[in-house]
């Protein structure tokens, strides 16, 4: 049994062929196929016949998918969900008294614990669903029709820092593949002069713990996300000292092809160094292929003007958005992008204010959300595209002191929503108990998200599985539900 | 937290896709179909039933677990059945519940949906069995572990039998004769009908070699010397020289390096350093250029502040232990620990045994025989250790009090911590009972309870304990488990293609004999060694090894778990020095693709370190000092984005730093060198035994356009020589020589000059741009609050002190000192022949007229020396604490070994910096921002607007305000202050205009369209498949 377990560091069967090189077919295949662990059991025989192929080629999925790709509105910071998706009443009725006693909860940071307060914006019905959502979001509440608001998310930490790494691995330790890492192994991407799974980070700074948050972790790199910057070069290394035009460096590669054919001649069984030389070309194309994506020269200005491109404060996030529709339609399977950068203030983190803090940052994004949601459906997109809108946990529904006008952190109770990708529109899922403390009905843990992110793209979130060091590792572990509610 | 959080999601293997066992289903079943035939007669017990009842039912209901209080591992337990009753009616299968359950296929319970129902021919049996009476030989306990079955392995399995050390094969007459690997590898070829590839030619295998063993390509002239070797030894003595290479303990240090997770910081969102881990790798590379036996090396990695002989070095190599990532702000700090326990039990048995024994945390492990009892034994070992939660400067370690050293190492805090509890399904909230520390169980020969420490130890000895299981000479997995790394890192893949898994999921050997001769010949130490090596091993090695361990022989001592040896004979093989390529290269493909036969050499990859020390030493800029901190190589803007600190950000080392090896490259685990990480530099998480190799597009692009890339290329260009348009056959010539070790063919030859020539046209009709000029006088003045340089409005003393500075702006705020003792001096011709004034730190400073600045938005530059200090230093400062302006002034002044302060709201780490070198600080504080910049570059940014400022008070140079003290001491050539926050363009000019004059940075060298011409052939030759692989 062992042969089908002989790969490094997470490598699997699939990709080592493939790293062998293109045209390696036949009999040789045999000895190194036969399942991976993507596969459900008893669907790999089909696969033994497959051509070696780029860890990226467009795979067929558990089952139909719902939904082609994801945009993942990152709230990095964490919004409060009694001042945006979640309606609570009740704290009028109670503001100024403390929690009640029988609620327990770890005081993240050692700060003030102050008094139940009431939502800092006025709530009102959106659409024909009525869902409530709070002034915070007054453009995105006219899409409430769209949206299925899950009230009773928790997490796993009230830390920023594992937080984030959990929402976007599944576990509050780093070192694990992301959410995008997942679908791209899962499904692979459409277009290969592209990556397929992009971040755009906030101006402001990156995510605490950086890096491993868009990781493939034990999983091969082709599938890490790739930080995207919204204008000019969006990825690394995307362009030479400038002498090196595109007619120079086009006769460089020429030579090099030149040299590589000689010495791949005298090396008949060198598919890795043929599979080389195809990267070449290929890079000479994202050279050019990339920048067009994030190029707005080409939008109209009533598409700017909608995502609020060119004014403030949405111009940044505004112009993410846009650019997240243009990657969408080019192919692109996962897209995350931050809202909120670096530290405290900068980020939903309303330690100090709820109004001043929120108020900056969904100025921010409420219009350019409203704008993609919009955009997406008059272009047919949004069947096909899955939004998903949250932080990495929640805020508590009392203050870091009296009178004080900040929240402090709160994972055992907080809201996100979905979007489009055939998601149900214009409904709640779960609730949080009367204050807003903690989810008590339908409890959605961030395990039950993913594996509905997932499911909604036709995987399976316990089939989907990634052999390293001995252990079929998934995204969701021995956890996940799918929430099948809110599947239409 | 989710209920089932804690248990680890193991899957039994899928038993039906495995090769072998469809013929094994098919022999039991041929042996059922036979006892169906005849329930009458009594299956074999032994043969037939236990197998069964092991294989099926024992995780459950075994002698650990009872699931439903049924126990099936004693005949006694077996009849006595469960909380549902009995389950076995001997004689009557129809009345046995166990039957019923079978049948329903309730029993084995079914996983996510999927039914794991006996076949018909087990229920049979075990039909038959009850119905003749369920007979049981008395005495008899059936054991989850004690076979291997088709769905795990055993205490049987093929890692953990001793190793014994097989008989030599008989080389055939006329086989490529060498050495007794070659013998194994040829015994198993020839019985395939197949054959060695020829042996690589010379300029192949020299190549290899220094690839493999330095991680970089051989000078032109080493080649030469190699190749034109004619005595009979060449080959074994460049072998002996490579290996006595310090480049060799560097090269195979990075190979460690990945098996510990090695990183410098800590992760998560503060991302501290670790301190001097860097010695860690230091303490490796020099133990693997001295050849320390293995198992003193694994000792002291464990327990090397428990051993004998303790030492700086011995504390030094258990940073081993801290390498981990560590999260200074877990969810719930008390869980978190038993997070660290894990990462130390993982990294451990990874690295020195291959096995995977943290998937027993939750439960007994699904494919190998490990309890999970046995996982909370080793852990064990640690739990005196620093685990619980304690200050976050600690990061998770020792005091430097505790540990006795100021170094990153670990030691116990107690000699007898309170108990270890196994926890339910691995869950912190449900402890069960204590379990004693002590070895893995899978051996039972050397099983063993670790000893209470004895009287005068101050640690509870648990880690040396485990360390001695390790490298008891008998374990079988320690030493089968190295000598398959160093295969693998020679040959391309292990013996064992999982190196980090000799368990059931893992690979089995390609040649199990093989293995166990090269452990054998590890361990035993039998072989021949030279006299002197092995003189020198012994005087080094014999105090420290003798007292630990049982070797008794002088010879013993002297050569066994020495790698060296092992190195030396794995690299002397005829396997080693194949061609690549084989003769009957397809035809063997077709039945060996994976090479298991070892038929051929496999063409490797370079690695991202060897890739990038290839392109350094072609390029002649490689610098080999070793040891000593880290570089930080320069980064694009665009790479640092994804930090969440900016004001924490990358601080680039020195320019001639960081042409230094790459195993000396800083790792920072949120922000890796993506041309690193594009070449599949390790995870930094966990432990990695063998890199991933990909070839992916990004790899192109970075070779094709990074900076770090084209500056290799430039250097190449200039070592190669520009000589004139005649002499162009040479210089290629030279180039391929260099880049490549041989001469070009003809075609190449005459492409490369075709090359030279059309870029060099292309290169001559482009339009010049624009030269980076330096203007020559102050680019920017609206706004200008200050400006003072020192070769202008200068009235001094006779003395040279100073008397008074004019301002130079129009704002007339000029600079003076009144009191003779408190002038600065003058200095003339201090930086590129401008005068500087010179604070001596002597109470010398200088008052300003006049409210400088009036805005909340400002700039200021200031062109400096730091003669260096601990306290703060002010340059410029408006602090007046009796004026109530204290924590509200505003000013620019210098901290710590390299800190830069702008006001008491923001102080930024700048680059270490050399003391009296001069440069220029600039800062700007805008509505949003406060940023820092050392000679241009910014060296931090505080993310948000600094707080409100009391600008009226008066401005002083040279002290922190009117404090009578924080004196700076140091050089002041020009200081330049505007009443706002210049943008970044104009920032730009400013800080050219000083860099110009002050000649702070050469300026990059302008090349003509020839040389141009030239780097771009070498770009291409660094590009190409001859130079990234290795034959």
């Amino acid at each position: 049994m062992s042969i089908n377990h002989l790969y490094p560091c997470g490598l699997t069967r699939r990709e080592l062929v493939w790293e062998m090189g293109g045209g390696f077919a036949g009999v040789a295949l045999a000895a190194l196929l036969g399942g991976d662990g993507f596969a459900p059991r008893g669907a790999r025989a089909s696969e033994k016949s497959s051509q070696p192929q780029s860890p990226l080629t467009p795979k067929k999925t558990h089952f139909p998918m719902k939904a082609k790709s994801v945009v993942f509105l990152m709230m990095n910071g964490a919004p409060s969900q009694v001042d945006t998706f979640d309606y609570k009443p009740e704290l009028e009725k109670y503001a100024g008294q403390p929690l009640p006693e029988g609620k327990k909860f770890i005081n993240s940071g050692g700060r003030k614990i102050g008094f139940l307060t009431p939502s800092f914006r006025k709530f009102r019905p959106g659409g024909q669903s009525g869902l409530l959502i709070s002034d915070f979001f007054t453009c995105v509440r006219e899409h409430a029709d769209k949206l299925a608001v899950i009230n009773s998310c928790h997490t796993d930490s009230h830390a920023h820092g594992s937080a984030l790494v959990a929402m976007n691995t599944g576990k509050t330790f780093i070192g694990r593949p992301s959410l995008g890492s997942w679908a791209v192994y899962g499904m692979g991407t459409e277009n290969q002069s592209l990556p397929g799974y992009v971040v755009i980070l906030d101006k402001r700074g990156g995510p605490i713990s950086g890096q491993p948050n868009w990781s493939s972790g034990f999983m091969s790199a082709a599938y890490q996300g790739t930080l995207f910057r919204p204008t000019g070069d969006p990825i690394l290394d995307l362009r030479g000292p400038a002498h090196l035009d595109r007619g120079a460096q086009r006769r460089q590669l020429d030579l090099l092809a030149q040299l590589n054919q000689e010495h791949l001649d005298a090396r008949p069984d060198g598919q890795e160094l043929a599979a080389r030389i195809n990267s070449y070309e290929l890079a000479f194309r994202m050279q050019a292929e990339a920048p067009e994506a994030v190029d707005l020269s080409r939008e109209t200005q009533t598409t700017l003007d909608l995502y609020g491109v060119g004014n403030q404060p949405t111009d940044e996030f505004g112009r993410n958005c846009l650019v997240a529709r243009r990657l969408i339609e080019r192919g692109v399977r996962f897209v995350q992008l931050y809202s909120g950068g670096g530290h405290l203030e900068d980020t939903w983190d309303a330690h100090k204010s709820i109004e001043t803090n929120h108020g900056q940052h969904a100025a921010e994004v409420d219009q350019p959300i409203a704008a993609l949601l919009t955009d997406l459906e008059q272009r047919g997109l949004l069947d096909e595209t899955l939004v998903v809108w949250g932080g990495e946990f929640g805020r508590m529904p009392f203050s870091e002191g009296k009178g004080e006008p900040g929240r402090n952190h709160n994972p055992y109770g907080f809201s996100m929503w979905l979007a489009g990708g055939n998601v149900k529109g214009g409904m709640k899922y779960g609730a949080t108990d009367e204050l807003g403390f903690e989810a008590v009905e339908n409890k959605a843990h961030l395990h039950d998200i993913h594996a509905t992110i997932l499911h909604l793209l036709g995987l399976d979130h316990e089939m989907l599985t990634y052999f390293h060091q001995g252990r079929d590792e998934s995204l969701t572990d021995v956890g996940g539900r799918v929430i099948r509610e809110i599947v239409g | 937290m989710s209920e089932k959080y804690w248990m680890a999601r193991c899957l039994p293997f899928d038993v039906c896709s495995a090769p072998g066992s469809l013929l094994a289903v098919l022999v039991v079943m041929v042996a059922f179909s036979r006892a169906e035939a005849d329930e009458k007669k009594s299956p074999d017990f032994e043969r037939q039933v236990a197998p069964i009842i092991i294989k099926r039912c024992l995780e459950c209901h075994g002698q650990r677990q009872s699931e439903g209080g049924l126990v099936l591992a004693s005949h006694e337990r077996a009849l006595a059945g469960g909380d549902s009753g009995p389950v076995i009616v001997p004689g009557n299968p129809a009345e046995s519940l166990l039957i019923a359950r079978l049948e329903a296929a309730e029993m084995p319970p079914p996983k996510k949906g999927e039914s794991q129902q006996l076949d018909a021919a087990e229920i049979a049996t075990l039909r038959a069995w009850i119905a003749t009476g369920a007979k049981w030989p008395a005495g008899r306990t059936l054991d989850l572990f004690e076979r291997t079955t088709e769905v795990r392995g055993g205490r049987d399995w093929w890692s953990l039998q001793p190793i014994k050390r097989p008989p030599l094969p008989s080389i055939q007459a006329g086989a490529t004769a060498a050495g007794p690997i070659d013998a194994f590898i040829h015994e198993k070829l020839s019985s395939a009908d197949m054959k060695m590839a020829p042996p690589a030619d010379r300029r192949t295998v020299v190549r290899r070699l220094y690839f493999d063993l330095a991680g970089m390509p051989p000078t032109a002239t080493e080649l030469e010397r190699s190749i034109g070797d004619e005595s009979p030894d060449a080959y074994e003595k460049l072998v002996d020289r490579l290996l006595a290479s310090p480049r060799f303990g560097e090269r195979y240090a990075r190979h460690w390096l990945d098996l510990v997770r090695f990183a410098e910081t800590s992760g998560y969102e503060r991302d501290q350093e670790k301190p001097q881990a860097w010695r860690y790798r230091d303490w490796v590379i020099k133990s693997l250029n001295e050849d320390k036996p293995y198992d003193q090396f694994v000792v002291e990695q464990l327990a090397g502040d428990e051993a004998p002989w303790r030492s700086e070095e011995s504390v030094i190599a258990t940073g081993f232990l801290r390498l981990g990532t560590w999260n200074d702000e877990p969810n719930d700090p008390q869980e978190y620990k038993y997070e660290r326990l894990e990462d130390l039990v993982h990294a451990t048995s990874s690295a020195f045994l291959g096995l995977t024994v943290k998937c027993a945390r939750c439960h007994d492990h699904k494919f190998d025989p490990i309890w999970q009892t046995d996982y909370y034994r080793m852990a064990a070992a640690f739990w005196s250790g620093p685990i619980e939660p304690r200050e976050r400067e600690l990061l998770g370690g020792p005091k430097k009090e505790e540990l006795g050293y100021d170094v990153l190492g670990w030691t116990d805090l107690s000699r007898d911590p309170p108990p270890l509890h196994l926890l339910k399904k691995g869950d912190p909230r449900h402890p069960e009972d204590a379990v004693a520390p002590a070895s893995l169980s899978l051996v039972p020969a050397l099983e063993r309870d670790f000893s209470p420490p004895p009287e005068q130890a101050k640690t509870s000895q648990r880690r040396l304990q485990l360390a001695q299981w390790i490298v008891d000479p008998r374990n079988p997995l320690t030493p089968r488990v190295i000598v398959n790394r160093l295969w693998l890192h020679h040959f391309g893949q292990g013996l064992v293609r999982s190196p980090n898994d000799f368990g059931y999921s893992g690979d089995k050997p390609t040649h199990p004999q093989l293995l166990d001769w090269l452990a054998a010949e590890l361990t035993s130490g039998h072989g021949a060694m030279q006299g002197k090596e092995s003189e020198r091993a012994a005087a080094k090695v014999a105090a420290p090894v003798s007292f630990l361990f049982s070797r008794t022989h002088a010879a013993d001592l002297a050569s066994s778990w020495g790698l060296k040896r092992i190195h030396r004979l794995l690299l002397n093989s005829a396997t080693y020095r194949q061609s690549s390529l084989h003769p009957r290269q397809s035809e063997y493909a077709q039945r060996d693709a994976a090479n298991r036969h070892w038929w051929h050499a496999e063409r490797r990859r370079l690695d991202a370190e060897s890739l990038r020390d290839a392109m350094l030493a072609v390029s002649g800029d490689l610098d080999l000092r070793m040891g000593g901190a880290s570089f930080r190589p320069t980064l694009s803007a665009e790479a640092l984005e994804g930090l969440s600190r900016k004001s924490a950000a990358w601080q680039p080392s020195p320019r001639r730093e960081q042409v230094r090896r790459s195993v000396y490259m800083y790792s920072q685990r949120s922000l890796l060198t993506p041309l690193m990480t594009t070449f599949d530099f390790a995870d930094t998480t966990l432990p990695c035994g063998q890199r991933d190799v990909t070839t992916v597009a990004p790899q192109a692009l970075a070779l094709l356009n990074n900076a770090f890339v084209h500056e290799r290329s430039t250097a190449l260009a200039r070592a190669t020589g520009l000589g004139p348009a005649g002499k162009r056959g040479q210089q290629i010539e030279r180039l391929w020589l260099h880049v490549f070790g041989r001469a070009p063919s003809q075609r190449e030859k005459e492409a490369a000059l075709a090359h030279l020539d059309e870029q060099e046209r292309h290169f001559a009709a482009q339009p010049q741009s624009p030269e980076v000029t330096f203007p020559d006088s102050l680019p920017v003045t609206e706004s200008l609050a200050l400006h003072l340089r020192a070769d202008a409005g200068v009235a001094a003393n006779d003395d040279g002190r100073m008397i008074k500075w004019s301002d130079q702006s129009l704002s007339s705020h000029d600079a003076s000192q009144d009191d003779h003792s408190a002038r600065p001096q003058m200095v003339n011709a201090a930086i590129n022949g401008q005068p500087v004034v010179r604070f001596d730190g002597q109470k010398r400073f200088l008052h300003l007229s006049g409210q400088i600045i009036t805005s909340q938005q400002f700039t200021i530059l200031a062109v400096v020396s730091d003669a260096g200090g601990e306290s703060h230093r002010g340059i410029f400062s408006n602090w007046n604490g009796a004026a109530g302006n204290s924590v509200t002034s505003v000013f620019l002044g210098l901290t710590g070994k390299n800190g830069v302060r702008l006001t008491d709201d923001y102080a930024a780490a700048g680059p270490s910096w050399p003391r009296h070198r001069h440069i220029l600080i600039a800062a700007v504080a805008d509505e949003r921002d406060a940023a820092v910049y050392f000679n241009g570059a910014e060296v931090g940014r505080k993310g948000a607007a600094i707080a409100r400022r009391n600008l009226t008070t008066g401005y002083v140079i040279g002290q922190q305000g009117n404090i009578d003290g924080e004196y700076w001491s140091g050089d002041l050539a020009e200081l330049i202050v505007y009443d706002r926050a210049l943008n970044a363009e104009e920032l730009a000019s400013v800080q050219r205009y000083l860099v110009g004059r002050y000649k702070l940075i050469e300026p990059p060298p302008r090349l003509t369209p020839t040389e141009l011409a030239l780097a771009s052939l070498c770009h291409v030759l660094l590009n190409t498949n001859e130079f990234i692989y290795v034959d």
